[in-house]
């Protein structure tokens, strides 16, 4: 069975606001999502962890929703939500129960027009020490949590938006006031800067109906800023290392690289070359360091795709205990340059486009993700068909195709090179 | 910046008519061998769940090869007599499928998510891997020197180790919910082919297994299919465990007995850690259990929904923790019941006081109106948003027949819910809660918090200097054994309060 296409209509409110429907009645079920065009990449300097803490706020109440509200009416109507931050965007979507789309629809609305009124610094103080906590828990309490910022730090330049994690630093979660949730709010929330999407059992007329009496007060933000040129030179020029000594049993080894920006065809044949050489136990990495030489626990190899002047291709093996740190830094950097000098095999190639399609079929099979790529696509690329272009863009990618992307870009001189250490042995050998 | 007030509309809407939802009704046969297939044709779900379950899992093997039933399931794929273990996967991927084995406390499952044209094949080789795999010994061994080393990265992450670490103070010592599924350094470090392949020959028994399919079926005669694959598997000559002889109530009961009936807390002291994990618990319920309805909804209350009194304290009222929350983690036995919270250091002393008033309060007095409602309402309306693909109505169909329960049970949830009282949430907090006999486990820095600790007289308290028991060092200091954070059932309903 092949991929459904998806059927879309595409929209704007005469406040700007964009509304794609995706009709799909097979279950009783509607997903309502929102991207706001904004993510920690438009933080200005000592405001890092920003976009992501102002989420929070956004669940701590508006004009005629109480706090913590919004997520006890979805709930209470049998839905599911969340929001996330991330570099290019904010997304803020629920799962509902057809019958209840309305009330999804009005609690969006209710937020992106009355925030403000609803906002005290009690609030925001409490949803400070919940961030505050968020970082110890994903990044500053977990072993290797530190990896994802510290390559952001060495892939792109000080004076970069991308060299900063979403999460930020303490400091400038600790500086962030009122003042600043206001003019964020007034800068970045409005129509004109998001995209609304509402896939499944909905008709397309209702929706705009609900969607013009709900959202169509809300006016626009006539002057939303420009990001400044973000465009980055295609590799770093030269390989950055940094030992980490960390409480951790095993070494691990990162790897990252600077890749082509999210869109650009080059970024599909890197996702294949990422199922080539880790997807599953018969992926070139994992067959030579985990199965035959058995170098390591395990292996990861992935892209993190950004629209503003480079994406993350990146990986990591975990050494098994006895085993060289430096041998299997050696095996897994030759095993991505080999992959730059011959393309993968026919065989290879055809079982990844197989996994991907059949991945694809999943994913777009749940009301969810199929809002979240329309507001994705239509976000970053203005282009929500899209949707049904990738999988065939997936398809055509060539051997040599990955063999040319993995030529340059998995190569030593546009490489940081992470090796965490156990805490332990850094003093043994800073003592030898 | 945005010129103008925003105008918006004040009234909440009001619902409309619920479409009707029943859960799909399967249709079902019972192949010749007592084998249960149970399939659900999904129109228009391409991508098709086939799952082989069979009730035998981690609490069915001998104490002294704990961990063997996970290792079986992981080198199950690891080669059959007509293929090698990269000839399978690389013939599974050609058709877009990936064919996972996993061993829970519970049961055995086998399983593929394959486009529908290709179900057929797939499931061929899904019966290879079940039926005729043959534990090459060096990956046996490397899986399980795999799983040695996964034991040090457990000790070393704080939430790992926190779990582990409950477990250990809450069940006795002949319980096997003291270890983890997956097995302790002790008995895992002595698995081998010969142990492996031995507990595995007795899982595979007809009696107790089921093929469960959901997905876009048309055209395909699942009877058919089921019997010319599975049809003449036998039943094992010898069972895997003398307690346990895989059939409905013909068993012993499992062992889930606590450690102690009074409270204590147990701190594993790590210098410097900028977070407390703390864990609240005690052995919980079975999932097959009278209660487990009236369980969902105050457990929801409790701390299962965002706005749980637990969460609602500790993040939104306090701020001191990412998020909190409580659930029962059923299994054949009663499996957990855990409050679980990661604080800031500063609040740890606080943050437990917070969380067993909560566990007391809730045992004080019948929840409100609202509250009942709420949790109620969320139950089921979210039942349908679990079920609209395949992969969930498999898992669910499977853990009806994990945990026996009747096969009206998904049809008959929502009105179970919609009848539980405020009266019966009372009955099962006092009869399910018992905050007094809860250990109280901490893995963070005592140096921080001690002596607040100790003044906060919340029971009495053991510190164990934690370490990160690296391999060829010394042995982690408590010497006590560990408990596994591996052994949730991902086929039951047990978890079904938990968004």
């Amino acid at each position: 069975m092949s991929v459904p296409t998806v059927e879309f209509s595409d929209e704007r409110l005469p406040n700007g606001l964009r509304l794609i429907v995706a009709e799909d009645h097979l279950a009783p079920v509607v997903a309502v999502n929102i991207w706001y065009d904004v993510g920690s990449k438009h933080e200005q300097p000592g405001r890092t962890g920003f976009a992501h803490l102002f989420e929070h706020v956004m669940f701590q109440g508006s004009a005629h929703v109480g706090k913590a509200e919004h997520i006890a009416l979805v709930q209470a109507a049998g839905g599911t939500m969340n929001g996330t931050t991330w570099l290019d965007r904010t997304n803020y979507f629920e799962t509902m129960p057809s019958h209840q789309l309305e009330l999804a629809l009005w609690l969006e609305a209710d937020r992106l027009g009355t925030l403000l009124d609803a906002l005290s610094q009690e609030n925001l103080d409490n949803q400070r020490e919940v961030v505050k906590n968020e970082k110890r828990w994903s990044y500053d309490n977990r072993p290797y949590g530190t990896w994802n910022e510290k390559l952001q730090g060495h892939l792109f330049p000080p004076e970069h938006p991308y060299h900063h994690s979403t999460i930020g630093s303490m400091e400038d979660l600790d500086a962030a006031s009122l003042d600043d949730v206001k003019a964020f709010f007034r800068t970045w929330y409005a129509p004109n800067n998001a995209v609304l999407s509402v896939v499944g059992d909905a008709h397309r007329a209702q929706v705009r109906e609900w969607v013009d009496r709900y959202f169509g007060g809300i006016p626009a933000n006539p002057s939303i800023p420009e990001l400044g040129d973000l465009s980055l030179p295609p590799t770093l020029g030269a390989e950055r290392r940094e030992v980490v000594h960390d409480q951790v049993p095993l070494p691990r080894v990162y790897f990252g690289f600077r890749a082509p920006v999210f869109g650009d065809e080059r970024l599909d044949a890197l996702d294949l070359a990422g199922q080539i050489l880790a997807g599953g136990k018969g992926s070139r990495l994992h067959r030579r360091l985990v199965r035959d030489e058995r170098l390591a626990q395990d292996v990861a190899f992935f892209t993190l795709g950004f629209v503003g002047g480079a994406s993350i291709s990146a990986g990591w093996a975990t050494v098994r205990p006895g085993v060289d740190v430096e041998r299997v830094e050696r095996a897994y950097a030759e095993e991505l340059e080999r992959l730059g000098m011959e393309p993968p095999t026919d065989d290879e190639l055809s079982r990844a486009k197989a996994l991907i399609e059949a991945d694809e079929l999943g994913a777009l099979s749940r009301v969810e993700e199929r809002a979240d790529r329309l507001s994705m696509y239509a976000t970053l690329f203005d282009d929500p068909g899209l949707i049904n272009r990738m999988l065939p863009r997936y398809l055509a990618v060539t051997g040599e195709q990955i063999r040319a992307v993995a030529a340059d870009v998995l190569v030593p001189d546009n490489r940081v090179v992470l090796t965490y250490l156990p805490a332990e042995t850094a003093q043994i050998e800073e003592a030898a | 910046m945005t010129t103008g007030r925003a105008t918006v509309i004040a009234e909440r809407p009001v619902p409309g008519t619920p479409r009707p939802y029943e859960f799909p009704t399967p249709e079902r046969t019972t192949l010749a061998n007592g084998i249960a297939v149970a399939w659900v044709h999904m129109p228009g779900r391409g991508l098709v769940t086939a799952t082989f379950v069979t009730r035998q899992g981690a609490v069915d093997e001998p104490a002294e090869l704990g961990g063997a039933a996970v290792l079986a399931a992981r080198a199950v794929t690891e080669g059959t007599e007509l293929h090698d273990a990269i000839a399978l996967v690389e013939a599974a991927e050609r058709l877009g499928a990936s064919i996972h084995a996993e061993a829970s406390w519970d049961a055995l499952t086998v399983g593929v998510d394959v486009p529908g044209a290709r179900l057929s094949p797939a499931l061929e080789l899904l019966a290879e891997v079940l039926r005729r795999p043959t534990f090459p010994a060096a990956e046996v061994d490397r899986l399980r020197d795999e799983r040695l080393n996964d034991i040090l990265q457990a000790r070393a992450d704080p939430r790992r180790r926190a779990e582990e670490a409950l477990i250990a103070a809450v069940y006795a010592v002949s319980s096997p919910y003291r270890r983890p599924a997956a097995g302790l350094r002790e008995t895992v470090e002595r698995l081998d082919r010969e142990a492996v392949a031995s507990v595995y020959s007795g899982m595979v028994d007809p009696g107790a297994s089921a093929l469960v399919i959901a997905g876009d079926l048309a055209g395909l005669d699942v009877p058919v299919l089921a019997g010319s694959l599975f049809g003449d598997i036998r039943r094992p000559a010898v069972m895997p465990s003398a307690a346990h002889a895989g059939t409905a109530g013909s068993g012993p009961a499992i062992d889930d007995r606590p450690l102690r009936r009074d409270r204590r807390v147990r701190v594993h002291h790590r210098p410097g850690s900028v977070q407390t994990e703390i864990r609240i618990g005690h052995p919980g319920v079975p999932r097959r259990h009278p209660d487990f309805h009236a369980l969902s909804v105050m457990s929801s209350i409790l701390g299962g929904l965002f706005n749980s009194r637990l969460n609602m304290k500790l993040r939104e009222e306090k701020g001191y923790t990412y998020g909190a929350s409580t659930g029962f983690d059923m299994r054949r036995g009663a499996g957990p019941f855990v409050a679980r919270a990661a604080v800031n250091t500063e609040a740890t002393v606080p943050a437990i006081q917070d969380t067993l008033a909560e566990l007391e309060r809730i045992r004080d007095g019948e929840v409100s109106d609202a509250e009942l409602r709420a949790a109620r309402d969320y139950l089921i309306g979210v039942f349908p948003l679990r079920f609209e693909t395949p992969g969930p109505v498999a898992g669910a169909l499977a853990g009806v027949h994990i945990h026996e329960l009747p096969d009206d049970e998904l049809s008959r949830y929502r009105t179970a819910i919609e009848t539980v009282t405020a009266a019966d949430v009372l009955r099962v907090a006092r009869e399910h809660i018992r905050p007094e006999e809860a250990a109280v486990v901490l893995v963070g820095d005592h140096d921080a918090f001690g002596d607040a600790l100790h003044a906060a007289s919340i029971a009495p308290v053991e510190v164990i200097e934690d370490s990160l028991d690296m391999p060829g060092g010394p042995e982690g200091g408590d010497g006590s054994a560990d408990a596994a954070i591996g052994g949730r059932d991902d086929g039951g309903m047990g978890d079904v309060a938990h968004g």
